[in-house]
């Protein structure tokens, strides 16, 4: 099991300042948010695709693959039953739900993926060094960066432990609904005995390599921040302004 | 030469410490410059110990706290850890958890950056660390991918960055193949030589105490001897005594001569000397006589229980852990799996219960291929204790714990009674029905794990590295119980890095090496190969080197000395 979803490779995608990739997955949340139209975000997704294809680092979307599926497949089935409308299909399902359905299926990937893309490509020591230059406290990145590190951490325990309970009998996949969740018990005790272990630990290690020594430290990573980042960086501006200013004016 | 450490009665007890106390009265010295070993059994108080020097106890592990400790002068209780963090470094046992960067670069950096370290003379000293601990040419790995050696030596490298003037390891080698332990060895004697670096280790492994100025050991919170590491590791007595391997060698002699303790050789170049000075012989008799009953325990195996052909596994991710497997396991047999970290070892036993599945080959448990089989159907034959038991304990009390794979197979109430019963009695567990497992000693909790898989009555057990974070008389327990296990007609796979206890129990070994079997045969014939194995990062006990120089390869100082003549 691998524990990072960081993907090492030496790209452009890669060489981009954290700083713009935090706008680029921002930028892409806003007008995912902002419209409702399959179209606009249709040309987002293919947008944000080939981003994330410079960066050669699609490929950890297989491992979200499933959800990915569940979302885009559960919005279609709500919002074609729910959303009502003129073209009725069968029973309540109408074309103008499925439609929406879909709409909302992808603003959520889109968004999923964005943000994908922004942790396969940026180590955690440049999120949280592209987070202090943009003022946030050096404990408060590096928190918000270790959290990101413990949910793989969190799936590589669980994994392990669901082999050694299953090797015991633990059959998952059989029995009732509320049978299936009393047979989840084997599995969160010891992955939270793990989880609490193992963070003790890292904690104590943390402290015992100076870790708040003072406030102020070094950083040996560099970031620079070159003209490439400066014409994605306008360029998801416009994107953005573009967005709010057509969202206003045609009311899409 | 000034006083690096210094502590005076000092005592602590945990706050949910039942009774005693963990550390009592603890007065030490130790100078400036010195390379110190601590050993002692399981609870002796080692690691309390080392977590007092650099202040982690009194201020992120909390309990009644009296005397004092300096560390260079500073009391640890009036400085936070991060700032004692200057002076000494401590490496921990549990190197997956002190590594949390992206790449091995960054890691040694996060030390020195804490120190607000110019970037200039981080990148000086990455480059000076990266050599010490040899991993130049790995700046760019990402730490998971390193092997447990590497990922050790990168631990130490990350402590060794911040220059302090102490270093303490907690345990560095538990979890280590022989050649990673020697690895962290030799390094560690090197940043000895180098200067004025204080050093203190604390240690199970008996041969690698060796190199140090001084031993301590400890029992029962109290220090019990202190001196010089030739003198006291070669008080055989007290050894056996207090539950720490004892030097074979050393041992050996004491038995077959009437040689002072300090006359005592310690090393297989220094027992041949002596043997050879002693005119000591070896009773070729008494060797074939070994020979045979090895070859009749070898007839009395009986059906094929597993049997792996031409396997082949690639995991999703590409990287292919097999290459080509065949093995043969016969009902009875004892066989032990060797391989240094990311070898493939672990990968090719859970295929023995279905637990991965072959990407190519076959392999066939009772007669059935795993591939047309279930998990919970090859788990009533096959039962898999995995390494760590806390990543299977989840029950309010042992007898839940051990009920949950018979209740699981529906069998009847007093079926199930009769089944934890029987395995508790195994175990040598029996009373501890209604005690909370997470309440139980480390050990304790590994026989409650191998408990829980007896329950199911499997003809086959998988056992991975049992003896793993188990001291010297907690190991010997364990594989007692395991022997027995075997004696009783269970046919036992074991994967373990710690080779004395291959030496002693296994019957056969397999060696796996990047993917594949390379060695594998009796136990006696795989020793005998001791440059092919240390090919493979893999180095026989020393016994089993001394017999071998003498041209016969004797598993342990039992049958050295049945062959011996000439007493």
């Amino acid at each position: 099991m691998d524990m990072f979803l960081y993907i090492d490779k030496d790209t452009f995608l890669h060489r981009l300042d954290p700083r713009t990739k935090l706008a680029v997955m921002f930028g892409s949340f806003v007008i995912a948010l902002l419209f409702e139209s399959l179209p606009i975000l249709l040309a987002l997704a293919v947008i944000i695709l080939l981003y994330g294809h410079s960066g050669k680092v699609l490929s950890n979307l297989k491992r979200i693959r499933v959800i990915l599926f569940m979302i885009g497949l559960m919005s279609i089935v709500i919002w074609s039953i729910t959303r009502g409308g003129e073209t009725k299909l069968l029973g309540p399902i109408t074309l103008e739900g499925i439609i929406y359905g879909i709409t909302v299926g992808i603003k959520f990937n889109v968004m999923i993926i964005s943000g994908m893309i922004f942790l396969s490509s940026t180590t955690i020591e440049g999120i949280s060094l592209g987070l202090v230059k943009l003022k946030v406290p050096y404990r408060g990145a590096f928190a918000f960066s270790t959290a990101i590190r413990l949910v793989p951490m969190i799936v590589a325990t669980s994994y392990t432990i669901t082999q050694a309970q299953r090797s015991r009998g633990l059959d998952l996949d059989s029995g009732s609904f509320i049978q299936r969740i009393k047979k989840y018990v084997p599995l969160i005790i010891p992955t939270f005995v793990s989880v609490i272990r193992s963070t003790n630990v890292f904690s104590m290690a943390l402290e015992s390599k100076g870790f708040g020594y003072d406030k102020e430290r070094t950083y040996y990573m560099e970031l620079s921040f070159r003209s490439v980042d400066y014409v994605i960086l306008i360029i998801t501006l416009l994107l953005i302004l573009v967005s709010i200013y057509a969202k206003i004016t045609f009311k899409l | 030469m000034g006083k690096a450490v210094s502590i005076e009665n000092l005592t602590f007890r945990y706050k949910d410490q039942k009774n005693g106390n963990a550390i009592e009265n603890i007065n030490l010295d130790i100078d400036e410059g010195q390379f110190v070993v601590i050993m002692g059994p399981s609870g002796a108080g080692k690691s309390t110990l080392a977590n007092c020097l650099n202040g982690l106890i009194p201020h992120f592990i909390r309990g009644e706290y009296s005397g004092q400790v300096l560390i260079n002068g500073m009391n640890t209780k009036e400085y936070p850890v991060s700032k004692m963090a200057k002076e000494i470094g401590l490496v921990f046992q549990d190197f997956e958890s002190q590594l949390f960067s992206t790449n091995t670069k960054l890691e040694i950096a996060f030390g020195p950056e804490n120190f607000k370290v110019e970037r200039a003379e981080i990148e000086k000293r990455i480059k000076e660390v990266l050599k010490t601990v040899q991993l130049e040419g790995f700046e760019d790995r990402q730490p998971p991918t390193l092997s447990g050696g590497q990922k050790q030596r990168l631990a130490i490298g990350s402590v060794l960055a911040s220059k302090p003037k102490i270093i303490c390891m907690d345990e560095p080698t538990t979890d280590l193949d022989p050649i990673g332990k020697m690895g962290i060895f030799t390094i560690a004697k090197e940043l000895h030589q180098e200067g004025s670096l204080t050093l203190i280790i604390i240690e199970h492994e008996t041969e690698e105490a060796l190199y140090a100025d001084r031993l301590i050991i400890m029992e029962e919170g109290h220090i019990l001897r202190d001196g010089d590491p030739e003198e006291i590791l070669t008080d055989v007595e007290l050894m056996d005594r207090i539950g720490i391997m004892p030097l074979q060698i050393p041992k050996y002699f004491s038995k077959v001569s009437s040689l002072e303790s300090h006359e005592l050789p310690l090393t297989p170049e220094e027992g041949l000397e002596k043997f050879n000075s002693l005119k000591l012989e070896i009773d070729d008799k008494e060797y074939i006589n070994i020979i045979n009953e090895d070859l009749e325990r070898e007839k009395n195996y009986g059906d094929v229980l597993i049997e792996v052909k031409g396997l082949e596994h690639t995991y999703p991710n590409g990287k292919t852990a097999l290459k080509g497997v065949n093995l043969t396991i016969r009902e009875g047999e004892f066989l032990a799996i060797l391989g240094h970290n990311g070898s493939g070892k672990t990968t090719l036993v859970k295929h023995f219960n279905g637990l991965l599945l072959p990407t190519k080959g076959q392999v066939i448990v009772g007669g059935k291929d795993t591939k047309e089989s279930s998990i919970f159907e090859i788990g009533k034959l096959v039962g898999y204790a995995f390494q760590n038991p806390d990543h299977q304990i989840f029950a309010d009390t042992v007898y839940e714990e051990v009920a949950f794979s018979p209740k699981i197979r529906g069998y009847s109430e007093t079926e199930i009674e009769e089944r934890v019963r029987e395995a508790l009695k195994a175990v040598d567990m029996e009373g501890f029905e209604k005690e909370d497992p997470f309440s139980l000693t480390k050990g304790q909790r590994q026989r409650i794990a191998v408990a829980s898989i007896l329950s199911a009555r499997p003809k086959v057990i998988i056992l991975d590295e049992p003896t793993t974070g188990l001291d010297f008389k907690e190991q010997r327990q364990m594989m007692e119980l395991i022997r027995q296990l075997n004696e009783k007609g269970h046919t036992i796979v074991m994967i373990t890095h710690t080779m004395w206890v291959v030496s002693e129990y296994a019957h056969k070994v397999a060696v796996v090496n990047d993917g594949k079997v390379v060695l594998y045969g009796s136990t006696r014939d795989v020793f005998k190969k001791e440059e092919e194995l240390l090919k493979t990062y893999l180095k026989t006990p020393h016994i089993v080197s001394f017999s071998n120089k003498l041209g016969k390869t004797l598993l342990s100082v039992d049958e050295m000395i049945r062959c011996t003549k000439g007493v």
